[in-house]
């Protein structure tokens, strides 16, 4: 039986029962991995992932239920199960969930590409690969290499009660490099590209050639070699520049979780923490300096949040979170949305069709400022440039955080200097972001994906991406 | 859910289908139900089940991997055929030699019909019982119940047949009320019946309540009690940074040329035993290679590492697969998933009562590498933190960012209890002690 069909047996099944409201989402998911080490092919599988979830609303609480299973007896299962759940939840709950309004749609979307990856050989890919490798082992003193590719195509159907009747395919791209040296057991050096996890957008296979990774590796190892005889990151109080990879990472630690309206009301509280930036801190608290401007919008071309629709059937678009510097608004679903009086920002996703939609980190972008690369050295005596994540941790109320980079430059007198090895900073949430002075122009924006935040219990692998130039922040702790 | 003699069946007949030198097939399903509260409301209540088949084939010295969750004979004959296509792309892997052939594990009990029939409305009673205890304190819930089958079948063309069945039951809890008070508990086992919904509430109650008027602790070197789930947090992260193979042969590990030597304090032992009886692990790994108990570091002397069949041909003559490979979609490399850390003798009063001045830490949040290859990480303290002064547990105190390396605090263990605790995190369980550890590097924070 065609899934339409399955869909709407089971939304009909599940009002029938007595739920106020009642979505039904089918999703396959195929992916492919391969990937490149030490010069020779590692991993390289294809999967292939389909089922189908009834989430629904009945006495006011949520029940679903999903399975690999997809059938006529199977769907009319599920909604019954998750009716039930439903009202078990419902005898526990006091609070009584509501939805914010939401326009229904009957649409299709498919996010844009040129090249279908999955119609490209895999022989092609990984002689590509294997060239990726070479380029990095050029260097004599190189001794471990690794390159990947991963590609994912999500075919979503989603029939909700209200009336909403969308068709979605999602097609994400994501490659990556990287190289190390190791002189001892107790040092070693490694340099990653574009970012330490790669670079993922809701792209085709022409992302490889953007990437130009042809251009970047041979650099890349030359540092990675650098840096095993570099100096150790000073240790103070410092300005840095960071790289847009970098500010990406920063954004979606210290703005983009914390901005989760349902981790603001405390539902991460047993497992990722919750956050400092509370309700009533809307339209009060100045989050940054007056160059602050972040927004969240999953209309962005490639992204990797780029979507038509959220998993809950709002239409994506686009939506202040920081104006300014003041804090404006949150990521939200339709009930999280509902308890602030606002409507859904469309961040209702689920990582597939085995878990309900939770509040995600969309496409959270700083909006890019004015300043050349130049710029942001030239303004700074004494400080350092810090490049591509390595390491990050942050409290569990998003506010104290310590993270640190593959590489980093001393600046002395507005000129960069002598390389430094793994410099890390420090700070806390609303105090970096109000120091920072300088963001670099819309030549050096990019939008960086981000394909493994965890969140939530269940837990689930969310893809975000971060909209970021190169930024400097002013007398930041730099070193342990 | 399918029973042993249909999986089996299915996976024999696909292996027999196959056009490949060897084909390996691995069934990996799962029903899992998830009760999840906060606000001391449920806020998400679920069930889903879900069925993986992998197909693993090796056509000369070429492997190709592909899998799929439907299990109709047409689409498993579709992820042969993908595996095949996948494999003629790849080049010859010398070290690969073979599948491996291996003899049926033995048994191990880990399936319980009162875990698997685990309801809603069961949970739902635990967490009204969590409530009320949290609300006499004024304390609101946040925490996760939930109940898994797993079902994980290995069969391979040299005649390889493993089968397992178990459940897992496991209860987080935090509680909180004002001013960021906050306790935090856990429980978990293979039986449901042995998890008491109302004393895992007390525990947490007992930290929140006792979380007041957090005091800020200067940066230093403090002598600390870890609880079970924050020497947890470390032995996972030393796991993943040097106990497997893959770091082990590329001399990236800590243990890499430090066999028989010492790597941490005398009083400090850990090995992997997925047999222990709080453990009922799986007692094979997705090659269908039994699983062997490893010793990994005794007395403080480093063991040996555990491993899957690729990585012990590129350790050299002698060495055998530990029977720790993961599914072959993943890339990961082995870490041990069943490590039972040694205790002492003494009692978690009496740790507490040798303390002159010193920190008491109930787990870690956000720990991640600042320096692998010197287990060197960062992470903070959460939910409970308190002062130890005079051989008492007296205020909370503020939360601390930890820079530690972890096996400079193995080796500065001064005392273990006896108590030990079963603590999961990701995949991975773990049999921990709560452990006094001087020399503990911990930064203020305001928090």
């Amino acid at each position: 039986m065609p899934v339409e069909n399955l869909a709407s047996i089971a939304v009909e099944e599940a009002v029938k029962l007595g739920s106020s409201y009642a979505e039904f989402r089918f999703e396959e998911i195929r992916t492919e991995n391969l990937e490149v080490s030490d010069g020779k092919p590692g991993l390289l599988s294809s999967n292939l992932s389909a089922g189908f979830g009834v989430r629904v609303l009945a006495d006011y609480a949520w029940g679903f239920a999903a399975s690999n299973t997809v059938s006529e007896e199977s769907v009319v299962r599920a909604a019954r199960q998750a009716v039930e759940i439903a009202r078990t939840s419902a005898r526990i709950n006091e609070f009584r969930v509501k939805l914010a309004a939401a326009s229904t749609a009957v649409d299709k979307y498919a996010t844009p590409y040129e090249i279908d990856p999955f119609s490209v050989s895999m022989t092609e890919k990984i002689e590509y690969l294997k060239l990726l490798d070479s380029l990095m082992s050029k260097q004599d003193q190189v001794n471990s290499t690794n390159s990947f590719m991963n590609f994912r195509r999500v075919s979503k159907y989603f029939l909700s009660s209200e009336g909403s009747k969308i068709e979605q395919e999602l097609l994400q791209s994501g490659a990556g490099a990287s190289c190390g040296v190791t002189r001892s057991r107790h040092d070693r050096s490694e340099r990653s590209f574009p970012s330490s996890s790669g670079q993922y957008k809701t792209k085709g296979y022409e992302l490889i050639a953007e990437l130009n990774f042809e251009d970047n590796l041979g650099r890349i190892a030359e540092q990675a070699v650098a840096l095993s005889s570099a100096k150790d990151s000073p240790s103070g109080t410092y300005d840095i520049v960071l790289s847009a990879d970098q500010t990406s990472l920063q954004i979606h630690e210290s703005i983009g979780h914390a901005l989760e309206l349902d981790r603001v009301f405390g539902s991460e509280r047993n497992f990722s923490g919750t956050s400092f930036a509370l309700p009533e801190h809307l339209d009060k608290l100045q989050y940054g300096s007056s160059i602050i401007n972040v927004t969240a919008d999953s209309t962005i071309e490639g992204g990797l949040a780029t979507w038509g629709y959220d998993d809950e059937g709002v239409k994506a678009q686009p939506r202040d979170l920081i104006s300014n510097g003041m804090l404006v608004g949150y990521l939200s679903n339709r009930e999280t949305a509902a308890r602030i009086g606002r409507s859904s920002t469309g961040a209702g996703m689920a990582d597939g069709w085995w878990n309900p939609p939770i509040v995600r980190i969309t496409n959270v972008c700083l909006k890019p400022g004015d300043a050349s690369f130049d710029d942001l050295i030239s303004g700074i005596d004494d400080g350092i440039y810090m490049e591509t994540v390595d390491s990050w941790s942050i409290d569990d109320n998003r506010e104290n955080f310590q993270l640190g980079c593959e590489i980093g430059w001393e600046i002395k007198g507005g000129k960069l200097g002598a390389m430094v090895k793994r410099p890390a900073y420090s700070s806390n949430t609303l105090d970096f972001w109000r120091s920072c002075d300088g963001i670099g122009n819309e030549s050096l924006w990019d939008i960086w994906g981000t394909p493994n935040c965890g969140k939530g219990q269940p837990s689930q692998n969310g893809r975000t991406a971060q909209g970021a130039s190169p930024c400097r922040f002013r007398n930041i702790k730099v070193g342990s | 859910m399918l029973g042993k003699d249909q999986i089996l069946s299915i996976l024999n007949e696909a292996v027999q289908s196959s056009p490949a030198d060897q084909t390996e097939l691995v069934f990996d399903g799962e029903e899992f139900s998830l009760t999840h509260v906060a606000e001391s409301q449920i806020q998400q209540n679920l069930f889903h089940d879900d069925s993986v088949i992998v197909v693993r084939l090796v056509i000369g010295k070429k492997i190709g991997i592909a899998s799929t969750n439907k299990l109709d004979v047409k689409s498993i004959r579709a992820a042969i055929d993908e595996a095949a296509k996948i494999a003629s792309f790849q080049e010859d892997d010398p070290i690969f030699e073979s599948l491996t052939k291996s003899p049926t594990a033995q048994e191990v009990k880990a399936f319980y019909d009162d875990t698997a029939g685990y309801s809603p409305t069961d949970r739902a009673n635990a967490i009204w019982q969590i409530n009320k205890i949290a609300a006499r304190q004024n304390l609101k819930t946040a925490g996760a119940y939930r109940t898994v089958t797993n079902t994980v079948a290995v069969m391979n063309s040299l005649g390889t047949e493993q089968f397992f069945r178990g459940t897992q039951a496991e209860l987080s809890l935090t509680v909180s009320g004002e001013a960021g008070r906050a306790g935090y508990a856990i429980a978990c086992s293979r039986d449901v019946n042995q998890i008491n919904p109302g004393a895992v509430a007390e525990r947490a109650v007992d930290k929140a309540v006792r979380d007041v008027n957090r005091m800020s602790l200067p940066s230093g070197e403090y002598t600390v009690l870890l609880e079970p789930p924050a020497v947890g947090n470390l032995l996972l992260f030393l796991g993943f940074m040097g106990f497997g193979s893959g770091p082990f042969v590329q001399h990236r590990s800590f243990m890499a040329g430090k066999i028989g030597l010492e790597v941490a304090g005398r009083n400090f032992t850990v090995r992997d035993n997925a047999y222990h009886s709080a453990m009922q692990g799986m007692p094979f790994d997705y090659e269908g290679v039994p699983r062997q108990t490893v010793a990994l570091v005794t007395d403080g002397i480093a063991e040996g590492v555990v491993s899957n069949s690729y990585d012990t041909r590129m350790m050299g003559t002698g060495a055998e697969s530990t029977g720790h490979a993961h599914i072959a979609t993943k890339s990961f490399t082995p870490y041990p998933k069943h490590m039972v850390m040694e205790g002492g003798n003494a009692s978690v009063a009496d740790m507490i009562k040798s303390v002159k001045r010193g920190i008491y830490i109930t787990h870690f949040w956000y720990m991640n590498y600042m320096n692998p290859v010197k287990t060197m990480v960062t992470a903070t303290t959460r939910d409970g933190t308190f002062l130890i002064e005079d051989g008492e547990v007296k205020g909370a105190i503020k939360n601390m960012r930890m820079q530690q390396s972890i096996l400079e605090a193995f080796s500065n263990i001064v005392m273990l209890s006896r108590e030990r605790e079963l603590y999961p995190q990701f995949s991975v369980k773990m049999l921990v002690p709560y452990a006094l550890i001087s020399k503990f590097h911990l930064n203020e924070e305001v928090a």
